[in-house]
């Protein structure tokens, strides 16, 4: 009787065992604690997007006037890159070749909000498009290039939420008008002598434009008296402004859907027909600026799209154009070829930053046919570091300036067959401007402060420098 | 069984001089090894020194994650919010060239969805690390070190580190990161004294 029990005992325990090991393994899921990552985790509004800055902004309303006293000085460095967009002063002003102890020295400085605009000069008259924290508007303020005494400010209130820093872009100046280009998008044109408000748009209130992240770095491009703006909103991607009159003279569609970038617009030749070159986000264009056709989309290419872009395209002659940026966007040399009535773009390299000439937020300049820049922090072991490439073959540097020279983000420009290097932390490096080799002339460490990657302004030898919060005069004048 | 003849000058009875000398070295000896290893076994119970990664020498180089005798890693994500921009673009969180800049798991870097992102108010988003799904493979940290702040960095937790002898993480380190720290102060967080020591 007992051997009859457990013979059915033992079967029967160890199939039961066997059937809830099963119906375990069928019930269990691996997958349970996975979670899926989709869209709007992070809890984001649907209508997310930098937030209106709530009541109508009212462009220019603000003005005081100073003491200072325009300069009597020669040069001009009237915009972003300065007179013919190519970072490259060409004033006839001898700049010293070596710095002795205490030198070069610095003129004047001035406080400023946080951020990172630079400085355009024109007639004694230092603009800057500066963002006044405690009464958060923007300001554009006229100093004096000979002391940075304040000749007058005008400004409207306008919230910026901080996000490193606040403003971005440099004043276009001529004669007559000084054109602003402020972080959400307001632009404003005044008298450059008196300060006087001639007109402000909204570019987001009236064009529908879409503030960038961490705000507008399109700087404003004066041609004759027309100032040349990229709102890139659902209707207009383009347009020419009567400096005079505030009347929108010509616009481009855009159909393409091209967004505003950091970039900003470069006048160019290609195929002997004038162009404004824009490096948008989806895509890059080419507009007519010849008379009579102003605003004519003649090519676009959507070959350079990247998510941040904040270089400017760099044009050469034979209608070649180098665009980099940052944030794993690497570079790109494009040829654009005039045929007939139409321009046809090619892509001749392409590569990542870690692979050929790259730059993050500063546009590089060009030098005796060679490049010159800063590369990336996504460079690889040559990071931060200056390097000149031939615009023949962008992937192979021609020198590097060496692991204990080392940039960050910072700006340069050149003049009397020198190349000035902002480091990021202010010190400023002179060497000779040649593809011979990085022949360094002299270091002086000019900024105390940090993330000095304002563009600067050379005119008369006297460069304006910046770092976060602060602005500087340097002379950088010597007898030869 | 007879015993030996007294003589008379024979020691006396009990202890003489110097065998009270020899068994006080004696006794003296055995206390001195006792104390040894009782100092040896208290020292392996509970170290004085544990192992941290410097985070100014990581060069983000993967080998924490997969060098590890533990699996997951001992090392995991952490944040210095000081340093943090909360920006919507996070070098991080996004992947370079990202083509929407949401929370989709094609547009994030973390492979394991460690890294949590959740929106402030316009434009700042707050980046926190779940660190039951960080592996420590330091592509956050990478991202956050080219186009950030660096503000992501790695550490040894010490709650899971076991605190091995001979760390294998550290004998493969290429960059000499790892070193041993005082128990009292087990983390070199960006931004502090021990940090920079």
């Amino acid at each position: 009787m007992n051997q009859t029990v457990l013979a059915w005992l033992i079967p029967g325990t160890a199939a039961l065992l066997g059937a809830a090991v099963l119906a375990g393994w069928l019930a269990y899921d691996p997958a349970a604690d996975l979670v899926v990552q989709v869209p709007g985790m992070d809890g984001e509004p649907a209508h997310a997007g930098p937030a209106a800055p709530g009541a109508a902004v009212h462009i220019g309303d603000q003005f005081r006037a100073g003491d200072g006293v325009a300069a009597d000085l020669p040069g001009s460095w009237p915009g972003f890159r300065g007179a013919r967009a190519d970072n490259r002063c060409a004033d006839p002003v001898a700049l010293a070749d070596r710095w002795e102890a205490g030198q070069p020295p610095i003129l004047w400085q001035v406080k400023l909000g946080e951020g990172h605009a630079g400085a355009a000069i024109h007639r004694g008259r230092v603009y800057v498009l500066d963002y006044d924290e405690t009464a958060r508007r923007d300001l554009l303020r006229c100093l004096s290039l000979a002391d940075g005494r304040e000749l007058w400010q005008r400004g409207y209130p306008v919230d910026v939420p901080r996000n490193h820093g606040f403003s971005r872009t440099v004043p276009a100046v001529t004669d007559r008008h000084v054109v602003t280009l402020g972080p959400r998008c307001q632009v404003m044109c005044v008298d450059a002598v008196t300060g006087d408000l001639r007109w402000g748009i909204d570019l987001v209130a009236t064009f529908g434009a879409t503030v960038p992240m961490w705000y507008a770095g399109q700087c404003p491009l004066i041609v004759g008296d027309i100032a040349i703006l990229a709102p890139a909103g659902p209707e207009t991607l383009m347009m020419g402004v009567d400096c005079a009159t505030g009347q929108i003279r010509w616009k481009t569609p855009n159909p393409q859907g091209l967004k505003m970038s950091h970039a900003s617009i470069m006048p160019a030749v290609i195929g002997g027909v004038p162009m404004y070159v824009y490096a948008a986000l989806g895509g890059m264009v080419g507009v007519s600026a010849e008379a009579g056709r102003e605003g004519t989309l003649l090519w676009f290419t959507r070959d350079w799209d990247r998510s941040v872009i904040a270089p400017s395209p760099v044009i050469f002659e034979d209608g070649r154009i180098f665009v980099t940026a940052g944030y794993g966007g690497g570079g790109m040399m494009l040829q654009v070829t005039r045929e007939g009535d139409t321009f046809r773009v090619a892509t001749l390299q392409t590569f990542k930053a870690n692979e050929g000439f790259a730059s993050e937020q500063q546009t590089p300049v060009r030098i005796d046919g060679h490049l010159f820049g800063v590369l990336p922090n996504d460079a690889g072991p040559l990071r931060n570091q200056l390097v000149c490439v031939s615009p023949d073959d962008v992937r192979t540097f021609v020198w590097t300036s060496g692991r204990d020279r080392r940039f960050g983000l910072g700006p340069y420009l050149a003049s009397d067959g020198k190349l000035y290097v902002l480091a990021a932390d202010g010190m400023l490096t002179m060497l000779r401007a040649t593809a011979e080799g990085y022949r360094e002339l002299g270091q002086k460490h000019i900024l105390d402060g940090h993330d000095a990657w304002g563009p600067m302004a050379l005119a008369g030898g006297l460069l304006v420098l910046r770092d976060s919060t602060r602005m500087v005069c340097v002379d950088l004048r010597g007898g030869k | 069984m007879t015993t030996p003849p007294q003589t008379d000058n024979a020691p006396p009875a009990g202890v003489t001089r110097r065998q009270f000398l020899q068994n006080g070295l004696w006794g003296l000896a055995v206390a001195a090894v006792g104390a040894i290893t009782g100092l040896a076994a208290s020292r392996s119970s509970r170290s004085s020194h544990f192992w941290q990664l410097d985070p100014a020498k990581c060069v983000q180089c993967g080998r924490c994650e997969t060098a590890c005798v533990l699996t997951p890693s001992a090392v995991k994500a952490v944040h210095a919010y000081a340093l943090c921009g909360y920006c919507k673009l996070c070098g991080g969180y996004h992947q370079p060239q990202a083509q929407r800049i949401d929370t989709a798991a094609e547009n994030q870097l973390c492979p394991a969805g460690a890294l949590i992102r959740t929106f402030i108010e316009d434009p700042f988003y707050e980046y926190t690390i779940n660190e039951e799904r960080c592996i420590g493979c330091a592509v956050c940290v990478k991202g956050c070190s080219q186009f950030g702040n660096g503000s992501l960095f790695l550490q040894v937790r010490h709650d899971r580190c076991v605190n091995c002898n001979e760390c294998a993480i550290a004998r493969v380190c290429p960059a000499g990161a790892y070193r041993r720290v005082p128990a009292d102060h087990p983390y070199l967080l960006k931004g502090s004294p021990e940090a920079h020591a």
